[in-house]
Order: structure tokens, then sequence, then C-alpha cells
């Protein structure tokens, strides 16, 4: 038990107690059930492209992200190696497949001008890349750009499809990012790149199998 | 945190007069908020879905007791260590005893009102840690040493030329640097902090029952930093955030952020279930994870036949954003980490209503706030409650005089005065009656009651 034992279960035991208490003559409430599917809020943005891969682009789209649609290993690869350009050295988690790596310098995550991670699902509903801390989080967070794979066949339509897309394997962290980092705090202008990163890029892979 | 409720007129009073800023910044600000907000609602069935997420917190709330066990078992499954804290001196004990045995250096920290509530800032700073605030705009109040102003937005009282003015002094940046500019020098300054921090903090917007998880809604990224980066991560959850199922969270990430500023869904969320590194067989992530379960006062008010519903609160601040008189002021007013129409209905049950004595009375009742809230709090009828009990228990004699003169003297604006008048008509008669000066103010008019105009149509034409 990894539960503290100096004063801590006592604590416990009082703090269930009076809980115990204060519910003790209250009416129990029903939990209302899974949200009717009608209740969801919409998937596509503006009520416009329904599919699940266009609402994900619509939705990242208008906060700030860039999406990218790949048809196929030839056309990533190409893409890949003009997008990588830019930039002097790249950070890349765990798992990244080879094809999917740019051929450019490994630096550590808080030196690399790129950061690149597989996202393990995505939901169009919220514009939400999953990113799961099994590939590693600092290559996720510390670079200025951020690309994130993700293979269209993972993209679901609700956050809700999305999380239970990853129920019985739930990571350390598993994290949604929905765009670049950003703050109003300094007199209400939007700022990007505060802290995370202030350029996320989705590059969606559109062919199904093994990449 | 200290409580300075008591004060709030003369608090209101000095804001009003000293810095008018500030109800310029927070009205702008609060006016966006709701405005985006009211934008998301108006694509979804919102009373459907605010009747669905009461009902979700409602049922947590009466199953509190077994959904906390079940989170806490998940958590200890996965390699966690789960603390339950009584008091914010609870928590005190336990973050000392962790810096001691883990020697703990430096901290950062994700945004955290429960933070707040319990001090943990000056703690630290006793036991020798120095402690980072890593929002933008907590980084802001704590070089100020000010409070928060609002439980979403800490620094919206600020204008962007106050916080040139203040990173000139404090960090060395030009007079008229851009907020690009400003943000930058912050990020410098915060990033080398998240890459030497031994501790990360964070609070913790919702606690999953059946898988342990932990979920943090945020913009900047420096919540997944602070609970990604550093060696050890404790995160201070409050009893009431729980959520039964993992399939309630992504409705309630949706409601919370789309309530507080309009968005799908905050920029970040983290979803954290257990320690990573290698004790979560992880390439990164922090090697221990602290979950510290804050009583302070909630159990209590879940024993309050009428503001128990309070413990629904998502803290998405609709409430303040939507409110006149918080408007005028921002939360320093209040005195406590709680302020607008949410904290004066909480703060009485959380610490007493002897101490938050007037908050309840910061109000019009006009009815906006309760319209909003995306879990249906009753708020005006609680604070009416709250009123009652302060003149049962007698609470109403001296403080409200000084309240009504503390308002009156705020109320230099001709029609600042009028919507105080209003907003005092709807004082239970028992104190109306006891205010000389609001008879004074009422001498041979009839106060408007209940049949009147609403308060937001007086609003609507009145003051702006
Ligand atoms: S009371 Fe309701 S509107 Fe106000 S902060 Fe809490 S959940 Fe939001």
């Amino acid at each position: 038990m990894n539960r503290e034992a100096e004063g801590g279960a006592g604590a416990r035991d009082r703090i269930l107690a009076r809980i115990r208490e204060a519910n003790g003559s209250r009416e129990t409430v029903e939990h209302p059930g899974t949200l009717p599917a009608g209740l969801e809020p919409p998937v596509a943005y503006g009520g416009q492209r329904p599919d699940p891969v266009d609402a994900l682009e619509d939705r990242l789209s208008a906060a700030g992200g860039r999406v990218v649609r790949l048809s196929g290993p030839d056309s990533a690869r190409r893409w890949l190696e003009e997008f990588a350009q830019e930039f002097a050295s790249v950070s890349i988690c765990e798992g990244v497949p080879e094809l999917l790596c740019p051929s450019l310098p490994n630096a550590q995550p808080e030196q690399a001008g790129l950061g690149v991670s597989m996202a393990v699902g995505a939901a169009a509903q919220t514009g939400s890349l999953l990113l799961s801390s099994t590939e590693g989080r600092r290559s996720q967070l510390l670079p200025p750009t951020h690309l994130v794979w993700v293979r269209a066949q993972d993209v679901h339509a609700t956050l809700g499809a999305a999380l239970e897309a990853r129920m019985g394997d739930l990571p350390a962290a598993l994290a949604l990012h929905s765009g670049p980092s950003k703050s109003a705090d300094i007199g209400r202008i939007i700022v990007t790149g505060v802290h995370g990163p202030g350029r996320l890029v989705a590059a969606v892979l559109e062919e199904s199998g093994d990449w | 945190m200290e409580v300075h409720s008591r004060d709030y007129a003369k608090r209101a009073r000095a804001i009003l007069r000293d810095t008018p800023g500030v109800r310029e910044a927070v009205t702008a600000a609060t006016r966006s908020f709701d405005d985006h907000r009211r934008s998301a609602f108006a694509e979804l069935d919102g009373e459907a879905l605010r009747d669905w997420a009461e009902g979700v917190k409602s049922h947590a709330l009466t199953h509190l007791d077994r959904y906390l066990e079940q989170a806490e078992s998940r958590l200890m499954e996965r390699g966690a260590h789960v603390h339950w804290a009584e008091t914010a001196e609870d928590v005190h004990r336990i973050l000392r005893e962790l810096v001691e045995r883990e020697g703990v250096r430096r901290a950062v920290k994700a945004k955290s009102m429960l933070s707040e509530e319990v001090g943990v800032n000056p703690l630290l700073e006793a036991e020798g840690v120095e402690v980072f605030e890593t929002d933008l705009g907590e980084y802001i109040i704590q070089l100020l040493g000010e409070p928060p102003s609002h439980i979403v937005g800490p620094a919206i009282h600020r204008s962007l030329e106050d916080t040139q003015a203040l990173f000139s002094e404090r960090l060395g940046t030009a007079t008229d640097a851009s907020p690009e500019e400003l943000a930058g020098a912050a990020r410098g300054i915060l990033r080398e902090a998240f890459l030497a921090a031994d501790l990360g903090i964070s609070g913790g917007n919702f606690l999953v029952a059946e898988t342990g998880s932990i979920a943090l809604i945020e913009n900047e990224g420096n919540i997944r930093m602070s609970t990604s980066l550093p060696r050890v991560h404790v995160a201070l959850v409050g009893i009431e955030k729980i959520l039964p199922r993992l399939a309630d969270l992504s409705t309630f990430l949706q409601v919370t952020s789309k309530s507080a500023t309009g968005q799908p869904v905050g920029t970040f969320v983290s979803i954290i279930q257990g320690p990573g590194g290698s004790r979560g067989g992880e390439p990164d992530g922090p090697e221990e994870l602290h979950v510290v379960l804050v009583d302070n006062g909630r159990t209590r008010l879940l024993a309050d036949p009428e503001a128990w519903e309070a413990l629904r609160c998502v803290r998405c601040g609709a409430c303040l954003n939507i409110c006149p008189v918080y408007r005028q002021t921002g939360g320093h007013a209040y005195g406590y980490v709680y302020s607008g129409p949410i904290g004066a209905v909480i703060s009485p049950g959380l610490v007493s209503l002897e101490e938050t004595f007037p908050l309840p009375f910061a109000s019009s009742l006009c009815g906006a706030c309760a319209e909003v809230c995306p879990v249906r709090i009753p708020i005006p009828h609680l604070l009416h409650t709250w009123r009652e009990r302060a003149v049962e228990q007698g609470l109403t004699e001296g403080t409200a005089r000084s309240l009504m003169k503390g308002w009156s003297r705020a109320a230099t604006h001709p029609r600042l005065f009028d919507w105080i008048e209003r907003a005092m008509a709807v004082l239970p008669d028992g104190i109306s009656r006891r205010l000389p000066m609001l008879r004074d103010w009422t001498r041979g008019r009839s106060l408007p009651r209940a049949t009147g105009p609403t308060f937001r149509e007086i609003w609507k034409d009145g003051i702006e």
C-alpha cells in the first residue's frame, strides 16, 4: 500500500466518515447515463464538413494549427524533406517510424528546433491530437515547433470515442494538443508559443496501412 | 490564504477610487470571455447539456465516498501516492515532509486555486524553496505579490501598460515592449525554472474515479510542463472534483472549456494516471506522483442542506464574467481566493459566514449567474439563503452599515449610485429597515421590488 501512513489514514477515515454523515439523509441522485448523441457538441466546424478528417482539419486550423494531408508514403517523405529544411535539428519521440523521421541532426528536446511525435488518436469534435507519454513527453513540449503524425484511421468523430479507444491501455499521462500554445494574459492580446510549442503541424496519413 | 472578506466594502471602494483602470480592464476581459461562451453555446442544446452535467455532478457528490475510494485504489495500483488532507495545515505537513525527503530546492507551479486557498507558496518559501508560478497571468501577479483576480484569468485586471511597466522594472524589458517580447522574457526565465525544478505542483480540474485520472485544462502548456519535467509531481485535488467515468470526462472537458473561454476544449489537456519515468516504465515524466485529496471545509459544505449544491462547481468563471458587480472591481475586493458569485456562495461555507459575511450581499440577485452556470448551481437562491442566515445570526448590524458607507462613497458616479440603490433594494427586509442610509436614499420613493425591472434590464440601459 502506498497510502501515506503518517497521520494520513486517520485523516482519510475521518473525511470519508464526514462525507457519509453529510450524505446520510440526502436523496441519492442517479447518474443520467451516457450523453445522448443528440446532445454531443457538433463535430463539424461551422456545421460544414462532417467527415472526421475534414472536421479535424477545420477545427485545428481555426485554433491556429496547420494540417497537411498526405496520401501515401512517397508523398509523406517528399513533404517531410521539404518541411524539414527550415530546421537545424530535431528531437524525435520513441516509436515514430523510420520513414517519418526527418533527416536532420538529433538534438536534446530543449535545444531542438523541431519535435516530432506520433499521435495515438485524434478527435475531430475538438480538433485534438492524442499523445501518449509512452513515447516521451519532452519532444512533445520543448521544441518551438511540434510535428505530429496522425493516421486517418485513428481520427474519431467525438472526443469521447477517441478517449474510449485508449481506455484499456492508458499511459502515465495522455495529452490532448488542440493548437499552438497561447496566452491572452498580457492585456488580452493573444501571444503564441508562451511555454509549449508555438507552431503545431498535424500531418495526416490518409492511406491506411502500416506506416 | 488569509481571509479579508469583511473589508469587502472598503476594498471595493479603494479599487474604484485608486485604480479606476481595473474596472475597465475587468469589464473588457469578462465581456470578451462571455461573448465567446455565448457563441460556443449557440451551436448546442445548452439547456439539456446543463441538465446532464448537473446530474452527473450531483450523482458524484451523493456517492462521493465510494468514488473517492475507487479513485484512490486506481491511483495506488499505478504506483501513485495518495494523501488525504483535512485542513490547510495537513497540506503543509505533507508538502514539508516531501520537500525534506526529496531535497526540493526549486518548484514550478501550474495555476491552482486550491494551492492559493491553502497557501502553498508562503509555506514552500518558508522551507527555503524557490517557487515559480508558470502560468503567465500567475507569474505577473506573483511578481506583484497579489492574489488572482479571476479564477480563469488571474491577471485580467492588469492592462498591457501595467505589464510593460512591471516587466521593465523587474525583468529589464523595454518600456514599450510588445506582448510577444514580454511573453518571451517571461518564457526565458520560466523555461530555465522548468528544466531545473525538482518539484511540480498542480491542481486538478477533474478526478475520474473509474481510471484514477487527474485531468487538467490549460492554454499555455505550462501545466503539461509542470507535470512532466520535474522529478516529483504533486497534484492538489479538492475532494469534490470527482467524475464517475472516463466517458463523463470527455463531455466535462468540453463543457468547462466552452463555458470558460468558448473554446471547443482548452489548447492542452493532461490526463494523468500515475508516475512516469522508470517508475512508470516510460522514457521520461515524473518518477513520483503524489495526489493530495483535500477537504479543507468541503465536507462542511457537503453537510449543508442547501449550499452543498455549490460543490458541483467546475470553476469555469462564467458566473464571474457575467456578473455586473464583479465587473466593477474584479476579484480583489472579495478578500478571498474565490470571488464573484461563486465565491460569495462557497466562501461562507468553506471558511465561515462570520469571516466572509458581507460577500453574499455583493450581488444584486439579478440571476444572470444561474443562467450561465453549466452545472446549474442556484447561486441567487444560495445568496439569499446566506443573507437570511446572516440576519438570523445578528451579523448584519455594524457591517452592513459600513458596507453601505463604502458603497455610497464609491458611488460618486451618479449612475453607479443608482445601480447600488437598486442592488440594495433586494436586501432582506430585516436589513433594509436597519440601514439609516438606505432610508435616506429611499425617502419619498418606493423601492422597486421583484415586480420592477430586472437588474439586467437596469444594467443594460443604466451604467454602460
Ligand atoms: S458556479 Fe457555475 S458558472 Fe460559476 S464558476 Fe462554478 S461552474 Fe462556472
